[in-house]
């Protein structure tokens, strides 16, 4: 078995992607972080219990960091609903919150297991650079670690220029960017226009008919709604599942290059901008790999066979 | 009734000089030093802090270790040229006999304030890494810690590591942000008032004097610091006292003349870790901390040998 650790702000997305985690066959998730993002983290705790608890699993959910390192929580009810589920309202989950602090957690699991735990970040990164500012060995002991945040190609929903994970806490991003772990940022750009879902998608899930598929479709119903009226994009977006999609099978991502990236900090105007050097002007050594194109049927493929 | 304090220190020629000060202290009970990178590397004040809680049978305080390098920015420079490689003027001090506590030093924070609510008084005299740290981790411990009084800073003095910013805060700007920002009582004891406290050379002689072994240790590592002293401020021998000054301050708060006031800490620039005073009140969104603004520099020294000469 592959093992993974999720870090996540669980809201609506987060929830697919850690479901798809959860019912791969060959992977065991040994833990599950929670950061303030999209949501509170109290709330994005339970929300990561609820998916737990949907695919009847135990998988330990840690409360980490309640806000960013140095910026004010923004959340993003606005796209995922009140409850961070569409407004599904589910209930509260059974399964206890583990009593562990999330960054202690992940630094005793990945020491336990050197090379062994691949990291997959589904939100802002202020977990992970917390754990790495305690334990900086982390990032020889984490073989890969998968980052939904940035653009490479500089199409930001937070702003024109900014990914909402990477633009709530910049100077976290700023720091693991540079830490020497090994990275794949997996940018948003990727997770719109043909790498939605689509109505028939929608349809060809809601007619899979398990809890899974429904579960899916139901906690998104406010993230689609709003990104086609706020971005203007139809369809379901889902960058998460698609960052997991890639964790989970590497061929999903077809073309990946690694460069120097960093990430502004200092700039109103472009707050959070993952800056790539893709021609390699500033002559830096790169630190962090960019994934450049995904197999698009291949993502839907692997989310479609874990919703069976 | 004593006063329980947790010290976040690199040392460090002044650490040593402040930690001393506080082990000598019957006011005090010291429930743990943590240590941070700063003066020299993290490895050095670790060994460092556990040499001094050894020195004279304080060694059931805990000693853990902290941050190695700034939270955000890449570590820039030490004080390596001012307190040697090994933080103790290059004496190569022989290794200490004890071992640093399991937890990171901002875990060791978390713990102490959580099992001691409202009675911890924290004294970072480094870079404030570790605290920030801790904040972040636990933000609960921002209404439980008694207050903190912090070496660092300056509000009029202009700076020591840059024109503009004192050493402990330009080490690591955001986490001084993170500190100032907490909302718990702050004070700081800065360089308006640490250099403005000189012990002389005649002072330090006689104090060195005494003949025990935390007088003996400090003769003994001086001389680097002396000599910086001289070289970037010609003062032939004496020295500033900046982090025993932080100590003095929770002995006796009367030494210290103090205003409260917006200070905003700088994070960004050519200007990163300046702490400057909104006297004023124009930044309306800056923290309120209560500034030393100057000091009963005698009485100071009377207090400082009076502890350090027993």
């Amino acid at each position: 078995m592959r093992r993974f650790w999720i870090d996540t702000d669980t809201a609506s997305d987060d929830a697919v992607a850690i479901l798809m985690a959860l019912r791969w066959p060959d992977v065991h998730v040994e833990g599950i972080s929670v950061v303030s993002g999209n949501v509170p983290v109290e709330m994005g705790a339970r929300n990561a219990r609820t998916t737990v608890e949907l695919c009847g699993k135990d998988t330990p959910v840690y409360m980490g960091l309640a806000r960013p390192l140095l910026r004010e929580p923004i959340y993003a009810y606005f796209f995922h609903g009140p409850d961070g589920m569409g407004g599904m309202n589910y209930p509260e989950p059974k399964l206890p919150l583990a009593s562990e602090h999330a960054v202690e957690a992940l630094i005793g699991t990945v020491r336990a297991a050197p090379g062994e735990i691949t990291l997959v970040t589904l939100g802002p990164l202020s977990n992970i650079a917390a754990a790495l500012a305690v334990a900086p060995d982390l990032a020889e002991k984490i073989p890969m670690c998968f980052v939904m945040g940035g653009a490479a190609a500089c199409l930001g929903n937070m702003t024109p220029a900014a990914e909402y994970n990477i633009w709530v806490d910049p100077e976290a991003a700023r720091m693991v960017f540079h830490s020497g772990m090994p990275l794949l940022m997996v940018g948003w750009e990727h997770c719109r226009g043909a790498a939605n879902l689509d109505d028939q998608d929608v349809a060809k899930v809601r007619s899979i008919g398990t809890p899974y598929a429904h579960f899916a479709i139901d906690c998104n119903a406010s993230a689609i709604e709003t990104n086609r009226t706020w971005l203007g994009d139809p369809g379901l977006s889902l960058p998460d599942p698609v960052t997991m999609a890639i964790a989970l099978d590497e061929s999903v991502c077809t073309r990946r290059k690694k460069h120097y990236v960093d990430v502004e900090t200092q700039s109103e105007v472009t707050r959070g901008m993952t800056v790539v050097d893709e021609l390699g002007v500033w002559n830096k050594q790169p630190n962090i790999e960019v994934c450049w194109a995904i197999d698009i049927p291949s993502w839907k493929e692997s989310l479609y066979q874990t919703l069976h | 009734m004593t006063r329980k304090i947790l010290v976040d220190t690199d040392p460090g020629i002044d650490d040593t000089m402040a930690i001393l000060f506080a082990l000598r202290s019957p006011e005090f009970e010291i429930t743990g030093l943590t240590t941070v990178f700063g003066n020299t590397d993290v490895v050095f004040t670790a060994q460092n802090a556990l040499r001094l809680v050894e020195l004279e049978g304080h060694d059931h305080i805990p000693v853990a270790q902290g941050a190695g390098r700034p939270l955000i920015l890449p570590l820039r420079s030490l004080g390596k040229l001012v307190h040697g490689q090994d933080g103790m003027g290059n004496t190569n001090p022989p290794p200490p006999k004890g071992r640093l506590a399991s937890q990171h030093a901002a875990q060791f924070i978390v713990e102490t304030v959580l099992a001691n609510p409202g009675e911890i008084t924290l004294v970072p005299v480094g870079p404030l890494t570790n605290l920030a740290l801790a904040l972040r981790l636990d933000a609960r411990i921002a209404g439980l810690v008694k207050e903190v009084v912090l070496m660092g800073g300056s509000a009029f003095r202009g700076g020591n590591a840059s024109p503009v910013a004192e050493a402990n805060i330009y080490n690591d700007p955001h986490a001084a942000w993170i500190v100032f920002n907490a909302g718990w009582p702050l004070t700081m004891v800065g360089l308006d008032v640490t250099m403005g406290c000189i012990m002389t050379v005649e002072y330090l002689n006689k104090l060195c004097q005494s003949g025990n072994p935390a007088t003996d240790l400090i003769g003994q590592i001086l001389p680097a610091y002396q000599e910086f002293h001289d070289q970037v401020y010609g003062m032939g021998g004496a020295i500033h006292t900046h982090d025993p000054s932080a100590i003095a301050y929770l002995l006796d708060p009367d030494l210290f003349q103090t205003e409260r006031m917006p200070v905003y800490v700088e994070t960004e620039g050519k200007c990163a870790g300046q702490t400057v005073p909104d006297r004023r009140r124009q930044w309306i969104e800056a923290p309120v901390v209560n500034v030393c603004l100057k000091v009963n520099a005698p009485d100071l020294q009377k207090l400082y040998r009076e502890r350090l000469s027993r």
